[in-house]
């Protein structure tokens, strides 16, 4: 299929840039624990109440630090003209959507896992237990993120302001992914853990119809 | 002459439905006089969501015709559902203050409706913020198609997340057995308010088309 | 009648929302309209 074929040499084109400057995961990382410690200030992170509150501190501070990893996305492009030659590049437009996504994806995934241990110790909460169906919930609603996401920073780097621009269109879009993912993040994270296949399946019918979206709209956005 | 005449029959038409609401239907058992708001709350809430509607349709349009009047047409539904969206918002909490004490409930339809605002409040924005009105109006309509599929997605993981974490609600929800001479006077407001949205969406397109014209003068003034 | 101010409040201030847009849309419709006038006028006189 040539458009997977397309996309994995984006996509290897998209990891090689980051891995040679490593900047955007390092900063996200460093953002992410400093949202989280700065959130431990805000209320007594005793056991029963960091499990109350921890999911969905975890999921803004993911949100948060998102938005600022999606600014480069098309901005880099745009710095350094390179948007046209991807374009050449890549008979179907939505290959260059479907690499940025799998990147950024990948990258946020990353950077949550590496979180989640600093997580448990600062909170006092334990995730080991429950890391594989944790995991599961994490790529459900990052995917969910980065669809949005990319998307949105395709349509932020067309405008004024972008950098304030991409966290002000794309949070609203993400209420259902931050409710979803909060859910069952904290339905595993009780004392009786429980996978909610109802959330996940949610947040999977969210990546489904934005995905398709994206698809459909994707080349609209760039367009010369 | 004509715009006149609807103009008039739409104040009519108000007028009667407000009289309607007052003295027509029937006082409610359990909240009394206060209930009333519901016949400016819910229909507001109706017609915004048919605004954000024709938002929607304009916004394919847009995409896939490329005519500017489907812009005009999108920007200035939008506008109008926002206006009615504020009324719902703003008569949401004139409601619960005597009823629960209380100005703001997470209750399931105002959150959902809140996060409405917000999303239309983000379409206008980036329409600010993007100067060429092409590529105005093409991020916008892509972002607009994004922000109408999230509608439902919003919803959905409000109204679950609300049956697990109860709240009050405010309005015993539409058909808990409304009286028959109630839902003649809703009918009433309806058709009431859509006809002002109709007309308040006229105005303000032609306002948008004025603006195209008046650049076009302005360019070719510059030119001479 | 205890909360018929509310009522009667809720009902100004949606009226008053609509109205308020109405009332900005109408005058930036005859601002514009006045601007295409003049214009029109300018460029007349330039021919």
């Amino acid at each position: 299929m040539a458009l997977l074929q397309t996309t994995a040499t984006l996509f290897n084109k998209e990891l090689r840039t980051e891995l040679r400057s490593r900047e955007l995961i390092t900063t996200t990382i460093v953002f992410i624990v400093l949202v989280v410690v700065l959130f431990s200030f805000t209320f007594d992170p005793t056991s029963t109440e960091s499990r109350r509150f921890g999911p969905g501190l975890l999921w803004l501070a993911f949100l948060f630090a998102a938005s600022l990893m999606l600014q480069p996305c098309f901005l880099r492009e745009q710095l350094n003209d390179t948007l046209s030659a991807l374009r050449m590049a890549s008979p179907d437009p939505f290959a260059i959507f479907l690499a940025k996504l799998a990147a950024n994806t990948m990258f946020l995934l990353f950077t949550e896992l590496l979180m989640l241990p600093v997580f448990a110790v600062l909170y006092n909460v334990p995730v080991w237990h429950v890391l594989p169906s944790l995991a599961l919930v994490l790529f459900a609603g990052s995917v969910g993120i980065c669809v949005a996401g990319t998307a949105v920073a395709a349509i932020s780097a067309q405008a004024r302001m972008r950098e304030l621009l991409l966290p002000l269109l794309l949070l609203p879009l993400l209420t259902p992914v931050l409710i979803a993912s909060t859910e069952a993040t904290a339905a595993l994270l009780a004392d009786k853990p429980e996978l909610r296949m109802d959330w996940v399946g949610f947040l999977a019918a969210f990546d489904l119809v934005f995905l398709t979206a994206l698809w459909l709209f994707g080349e609209f956005l760039l367009e010369e | 002459m004509k715009k006149n005449v609807f103009a008039f029959l739409v104040v009519l038409m108000l007028g009667w439905a407000a009289y309607a609401s007052f003295f027509v239907a029937p006082t409610e058992n359990t909240m009394g006089v206060i209930q009333r708001i519901f016949y400016l709350h819910m229909p507001s809430a109706i017609v915004a969501f048919c605004a954000f509607l024709t938002t929607f349709v304009a916004n394919l349009l847009y995409v896939f015709r490329r005519q500017n009047r489907w812009d005009w047409l999108a920007v200035s539904a939008a506008e109008v559902g926002l206006a009615y969206i504020t009324v719902v918002l703003i008569t949401g909490p004139i409601w619960a203050h005597p009823v629960w004490g209380i100005w703001w409930t997470w209750d399931a339809r105002l959150t959902s409706t809140f996060v409405l605002w917000l999303l239309y409040v983000s379409y206008l924005l980036l329409r600010t913020l993007i100067e060429d009105p092409h590529r105005r109006a093409l991020a916008s309509a892509v972002y607009g198609i994004f922000a109408f599929l999230d509608v439902p997605l919003v919803h959905m993981s409000i109204r679950w997340w609300r049956t697990q974490h109860p709240q009050p609600v405010l309005m015993g929800g539409p058909g808990t057995g409304l009286d028959p001479q109630m839902k003649i006077v809703l009918l009433y407001s309806f058709i009431a308010l859509l006809s002002l949205m109709i007309f308040l969406v006229r105005q303000r397109y032609e306002l948008e088309a004025l603006r195209g014209e008046a650049d076009a003068l302005r360019r070719e003034a510059e030119a001479a | 009648m205890k909360n018929l101010d509310s009522v009667f409040a809720a009902y100004m201030v949606g009226w008053g929302v609509f109205l308020l847009y109405q009332l900005t849309v109408s005058r930036r419709l005859t601002s514009l309209r006045d601007e295409i006038e003049q214009l029109r006028i300018s460029l007349k006189r330039e021919k």
